[in-house]
């Protein structure tokens, strides 16, 4: 019986996939396979209103998990808005379509800083669509003496006062920094060096929160954090004590692109839909509830007072930041790395 | 009537045993089969999982790839939520006996009333009373707020410790043994206390000898539903330890997601499921004995 209804559901799903391919074919659609919380609802209400085209949205959490829905279900996704790093993991196994930039004349609004990057040199997989950075953020009311990098927050006086990314490449490539070693060429020689390091610094963490280290801080129950800058500047925005600095050893860059998976039934409206998110009053809403920041110069021109002064949007200065590369397998010589620090300490 | 219930099922039989076996198929067998033939394999560079068969995956469990000798970091991790399961155990059946055997000699019309609000908690979300939970523990917290209004202590770290995981663990798994044992109590005859004491029985050596053995399948059975989902509980752990000092479920739940290592995972969850399987083999064959 049940497998007579699995069997049914079966059918009537891959009915309803086919019907909505045909309705592809024969109305204009768009399937945007994107971040949870991060295109808000306006933007595609007023792209389906410009262009008519209907925009299907289905949400991830984590670039990893955008990787196994992509590749188990090839062609389902238009658009698809990746990391820099699984970017270029998706480039080298040939998944991703050349986009074609006559159809994007609104890329000239773009930066150039944020352009032709590593993972993507030539600019022909990627568009960026918001950046960010790890950094540290320190509770001023707490904290008197100056903290410019990771060398200052891990001296010793904050021991089981911080709190850090749950997250085993960005723990260690703070690590790396520190010691003046890249971050994205990690050997084992590498990781040796930054062994004693972590081996000093992870007994000093109170908590590990890759999802909302915001709490503890907001909690008092930590005085520094290293954490993602659109969390800094949700704490920022609460209260001015958070203050956000790029460590002076060199911070992680993240870029968050939007990308054209190969075998994409509606390419051509994908890059309608990035030359629409391109316009700067468009660019402006993204911003306006997501406070991270904007590669879109000319949307920065339209931004307020108050959103450029946010140091963990944009940071004063000019600070030393990298973006990562794809690592492939030695992600898993890290997770061993940190586990194995951790448990130490727990002993 | 021994030789019929020994009969092999009909036809019908088997048609009425079909919806669970299609269930056990389905949710139980199918999933376990994948994750013993991931166990086997390798990843590549995007993380997906190749067939390539071969033991690396259990012998990093064992082995330390550093040194070539026995490793002790998974170990340890086992051993660490063994402990929180063990403990988080042995609070729930402390506090959660008294309980039930309340409930179950309480008046009939009121034993409804009592189990509803033992049940109460369920109707909110468990990540939301974990959060709650945070906030009465964390330093400028509700608790600590209170000591310091009472002048009995000035604040104290409760957050993010081992303690914290447990009273985590054990306020989450506390109904799963409150209702077995609950279920034993109701069913136990008053008749047969009374005639222990009036026999002669102090009140220790009733509870010894009469009341644990006939409420033992209650408590056999809270115990097992409290400890083996305590050992692999890693959102407490992660939220209410600060994911300080690893358990497996938080080292399973990485290799799932940011380590992008399935196999090693599968290989972990193998012998987490090899670790439930002695436990529970161990405690029946306790239990049989027991009972002889």
């Amino acid at each position: 019986m049940r497998i007579a209804r699995f069997l049914l559901a079966f059918v009537l799903l891959c009915s309803m996939t086919s019907a909505v391919r045909a309705e592809a074919k024969k109305k204009s659609v768009l399937n945007l396979f994107c971040w949870s919380e991060y295109v808000p609802q306006d933007v595609i209400d007023g792209f389906t209103k410009e262009t008519g085209i209907k925009v299907n949205v289905e949400n991830y959490a984590s670039n990893e998990e955008m990787l196994s829905k992509l590749l188990a279900a090839g062609g389902k996704y238009d658009l698809i808005q990746p990391s820099e790093y699984t970017i270029e993991a998706l480039v080298k196994a040939d998944k991703l379509a050349p986009l074609n930039l006559e159809n994007i004349p609104n890329i000239k609004n773009l930066d150039p800083a944020y352009t032709k990057l590593p993972h993507d040199p030539e600019g022909k997989y990627s568009v960026p669509w918001m950046a960010g950075s790890v950094g540290i953020v320190i509770n001023t009311a707490k904290v008197k003496t100056p903290v410019t990098g990771y060398k200052d927050v891990f001296s010793g006086a904050h021991k089981k006062r911080i709190v850090v990314l749950n997250d085993s490449r960005e723990i260690v490539s703070w690590a790396l920094s520190s010691l003046g070693l890249p971050i994205n060429d990690i050997t084992p020689e590498s990781l040796e060096k930054a062994k004693p390091v972590l081996a000093e610094w992870l007994p000093q963490v109170r908590v590990y929160d890759s999802d909302s280290p915001k709490t503890a801080l907001l909690n008092g129950n930590v005085d520094v954090g290293i954490v993602w800058s659109g969390e800094a500047a949700i704490l920022f925005k609460k209260n001015k004590k958070f203050q956000y600095v790029l460590p002076a050893e060199g911070a992680h860059r993240f870029i968050d692109s939007l990308a054209v998976p190969k075998g994409a039934a509606n390419q051509e409206n994908a890059e309608k839909f990035i030359n629409y998110i391109l316009k700067p009053e468009v660019s402006v809403k993204i911003s306006d509830a997501f406070p991270y920041t904007n590669p879109n110069a000319e949307a920065r021109k339209l931004l307020t007072k108050a959103q450029l002064a946010n140091p963990a949007s944009y940071p004063p200065g000019d600070p030393k930041l990298e973006t990562f590369k794809d690592i492939g397998k030695v992600a898993a010589d890290i997770d061993k790395l940190v586990t194995d620090l951790k448990n130490a300490k727990g002993k | 009537m021994v030789s019929d219930c020994r009969r092999r099922p009909g036809w019908l039989g088997w048609m009425l045993m079909t919806p669970m076996l299609a269930w056990l198929v389905a949710f139980v067998i199918a999933p376990t089969l994948i994750l013993a033939v991931y166990s086997f394999c390798q990843r590549d560079e995007l993380g997906q999982v190749v067939y390539h068969f071969s033991w690396e995956n259990y012998r990093r469990i064992f082995i330390d790839s550093d040194t070539g000798r026995l490793g002790t970091v998974y170990l340890d991790v086992f051993l660490r939520s063994l402990s929180y399961a063990g403990l988080t155990t042995g609070i729930c059946l402390v506090v959660g006996y008294p309980v039930a055997w309340f409930i179950g000699r309480a008046h009939p019309g009121r034993r409804n009333l009592l189990l509803t609000l033992v049940m109460i908690p369920f109707l909110t979300n468990f990540l939301i009373r974990t959060y709650a939970w945070m906030t009465i523990l964390s330093e400028n917290g509700i608790l600590n707020g209170f000591l310091g209004y009472m002048h009995i202590a000035t604040s104290f770290d409760m957050l993010y410790t081992p303690g914290a995981v447990v009273l985590g663990l054990a306020y989450t798994y506390l109904p799963f043994m409150i209702l077995p044992v609950y279920g034993s109590v109701e069913k136990l005859d008053p008749a047969l206390v009374e005639a222990a004491l009036d026999l002669g029985a102090n009140p220790f050596r009733v509870f010894q000898k009469v009341i644990i053995p006939l409420t033992f399948p209650g408590i056999f059975a809270g115990v097992l539903l409290v400890f083996i989902p305590a050992i692999g509980m890693f959102a407490v752990a992660q939220l209410m330890g600060g994911g300080v000092d690893p358990t497996i479920g938080e080292v399973i739940q990485n290799q799932f997601f940011s380590a992008r290592d399935w196999p090693f995972g599968s290989a972990l969850g193998m012998m987490l499921m090899l670790l439930f399987g002695v436990f529970f083999w161990a405690g029946a064959r306790w239990w049989k004995t027991a009972a002889e």
